[in-house]
């Protein structure tokens, strides 16, 4: 058996295309995903930012002070509408960037006009600062007149804070940190690890099954004088470890580059929650996924040996994600939990659990069922492999 | 000695509708059922070379992948230095050195490589591994592309390769499925001086061939599958004096009408 994984690992580090899959990708992939998005983000932000804004007042007359703080910008350039003009088409058109109507009680007292309520006609399709760069000027003429509003009603600090919010519903969270992280992020971190291990071991799956056949390396391999449960053995491991290595690979690069791209700011917060989760639990985590791989990797073995050539193989591998994804993306969903009866559904089960003990609330007589029932899963799936490798019209399709 | 007797195939249709006209006016497609092989007896002896011949489709890959284990019979036995290969066939694996119509190397790894992976497979010592290796080497011409991977190699040097590898731990009786199909002449050579070498070391050696100007070189025996059955077993004068003519001749005089 040592002997078969041995040899398959040497292959398996000698193709290209795997080390690619499993090894530079993972590492190339976050930073060059990062650096893409975040590149044209910024430049997006920046250009929104900058632009000067073409744009017409309506009822200017109410408000001369925003009307001249406008005027005074370098960043807004005021257009006079004509009579009659089509408001929108002209938005749409981008003749101008924006309309502001303002109301004729602007220029009231808010105490003797009441609230003035100003409008503002945009394209809001896409990535724009409009609203926000509007919103700074407007915002000074809001907090002048609520200083004179308070200064006439002769309201001291206290009584102008209580007006302003009379019922504030203060929130005091008796969760820790890493109850609280593990809730909002704990449900991703087994969706990302269990496909990343999943997609790591598909092209060795392929190649070591559906490749050999192709080749014509099986029936070399099947009339040599090992037993075929070991031959199964040496193959599964080698994709099982392929996929492990995979996914941790990914992992530490996605941190790596978080921590990184975010320029320190990632690294006390990954210490901290890192800090908060103890070392039994990343050692109980990286047992559950121990069943969790063996099941996909004699998932992917069996699919594998039973296709006739690289390409069906491929074919099937699709449906596999398909049908391994569902279960995972359960986990995540609100509301499902342990307590809930998923406890009984596989897969959805382990993601649970790992989420759990990045939560810190694991009940640990569960987690040795769940793990003993997904080892049973995983054991049954693996003693299928072996039975799917003895068989003639799987072998010799 | 190797030794067949009655030995029949039978395999599961899939699908009887994907077959094509000629599959389904096959006699051997009996119900469900397709017979590849149904009644194949041929043995032979310690040094003897034997020449299996047969049209495309008549069995002759079904018949000696029953005999290399990598498919069990519907029927028969078949026996290898006394050796049951149903009963024992990791024993049998053991004794036996099989070539299959596919070279199959591992194209990342080395000539040498592939040889020594299939040496340790067979439990054979790193040691001896290393010496048997340069002596087949030398014998089959291999040096200068022994440790280049095989995904480089021409058809000549992987059949090379295939050859060696089947034969590295030092098998009693060796099959080899077309082993010179694809190669030129000096290739061709190499190999047949290789099989009449195993002959003079007393190791019995079933081919099957195409090629009826080796069987003429090489055989003590010459057995014809034709549809799953056995149409001629015997001596290469017995299979000679078939016709007056050529060996061409003798094989067609083999073979059932209409073939």
């Amino acid at each position: 058996m040592w002997l078969v994984f041995r040899k398959e690992l040497m292959e398996l580090l000698r193709d290209r295309k795997t080390l690619f899959f499993m090894i530079a990708m993972p590492i190339l992939l976050f930073p060059l995903i990062f650096g893409v998005i975040g590149f044209f983000t910024s430049k997006a932000v920046e250009e929104a930012e900058s632009k000067v804004l073409n744009y017409a007042l309506i009822g200017a007359e109410h408000a001369p002070a925003l009307s001249q703080a406008m005027a005074d910008s370098d960043r807004f350039s005021r257009v006079e509408l004509e009579a009659g003009a089509d408001h929108a088409a002209l938005i749409r058109s981008e003749t101008l960037d924006f309309i502001l109507t303002i109301p004729d009680n602007f220029a009231i007292p808010p105490l003797e006009g009441g609230q003035a309520r100003l409008v503002l006609l945009l394209n809001d399709a896409g990535l724009n600062m409009v609203h926000q760069r509007v919103s700074e000027l407007v915002e000074r003429e809001i907090q002048q007149k609520r200083a004179d509003a308070f200064a006439h009603l002769a309201l001291d600090e206290n009584q102008q804070q209580a007006l302003l919010e009379p019922i504030v519903l203060e929130k005091q969270d008796v969760s820790d940190k890493r109850e609280n992280w593990g809730e909002k992020i704990g449900g991703l971190v087994p969706y990302l690890v269990f496909i990343l291990c999943l997609q790591g071991a598909m092209y060795p799956a392929t190649d070591l099954g559906a490749g050999e056949k192709e080749r014509g390396t099986l029936e070399t391999l099947l009339i040599s004088p090992i037993e075929r449960h070991k031959l199964v053995l040496g193959k599964f491991m080698t994709i099982a470890l392929a996929g492990v290595t995979s996914a941790l690979i990914t992992v530490t690069s996605m941190a790596g580059w978080g921590i990184v791209l975010s320029q320190g700011m990632a690294i006390e917060f990954v210490a901290e929650f890192m800090g908060a989760i103890g070392l039994i639990d990343f050692v109980l985590m990286f047992l559950m996924l121990i069943p969790i791989v063996a099941i996909f990797a004699s998932m992917l073995l069996s699919l594998s040996i039973y296709a006739r050539s690289f390409k069906e193989a491929q074919s099937y591998m699709g449906g596999v994600m398909f049908v391994v994804i569902l279960p995972i993306v359960l986990a995540t969903l609100p509301g499902v939990d342990l307590d809930s009866g998923w406890a009984w559904v596989p897969i959805t089960n382990v993601a649970l659990a790992i989420k759990e003990l990045i939560k810190g609330t694991m009940d640990y007589y569960s987690l040795i069922a769940i793990f003993g029932s997904t080892a049973v899963i995983a054991g049954a799936l693996i003693a299928f492999c072996v039975y799917w490798f003895n068989q003639e019209k799987v072998l010799f399709r | 000695m190797i030794e067949i007797k009655g030995l029949a195939k039978k395999f599961a249709v899939e699908n009887p509708k994907k077959l094509s006209e000629q599959e389904k006016k096959d006699p051997r497609l009996k119900g469900r059922y397709f017979h590849s092989v149904e009644d194949v007896s041929f043995a032979c002896e310690a040094g003897q070379v034997l020449g299996l011949l047969g049209p495309n489709g008549a069995g002759k890959t079904t018949t000696l992948r029953m005999l290399s284990t990598a498919l069990k019979p519907s029927a028969g036995t078949v026996e290898i230095k006394g050796v049951d290969v149903l009963a024992q066939p990791l024993v049998a694996r053991k004794k036996l050195g099989f070539l299959s119509g596919a070279t199959g190397l591992y194209g990342r790894l080395t000539g040498r490589e592939n040889i020594s992976y299939f040496g340790r497979l067979h439990g054979v010592p790193d040691q001896q591994i290393t010496d048997r290796i340069d002596e087949l080497a030398a014998l089959l011409d291999m040096h200068s592309f022994l440790d280049r991977r095989c995904e480089t190699f021409s058809t000549g040097m992987k059949q090379k390769t295939a050859i060696a590898r089947a034969v590295i731990h030092q098998p009693e009786a060796v099959i080899l499925d077309e082993p010179t199909t694809g190669l030129d002449i000096m290739a061709t050579q190499t190999v047949l001086d290789f099989i009449r070498r195993l002959k003079q070391q007393g190791i019995p050696v079933i081919f099957s061939t195409h090629h009826l100007d080796e069987v003429d070189e090489l055989c003590d025996r010459v057995t014809v599958i034709d549809q799953g059955r056995t149409r001629f077993d015997g001596s290469l004068g017995a299979f000679k004096a078939l016709s007056v003519g050529s060996l061409h001749q003798s094989f067609l005089s083999t073979l059932q009408p209409g073939e």
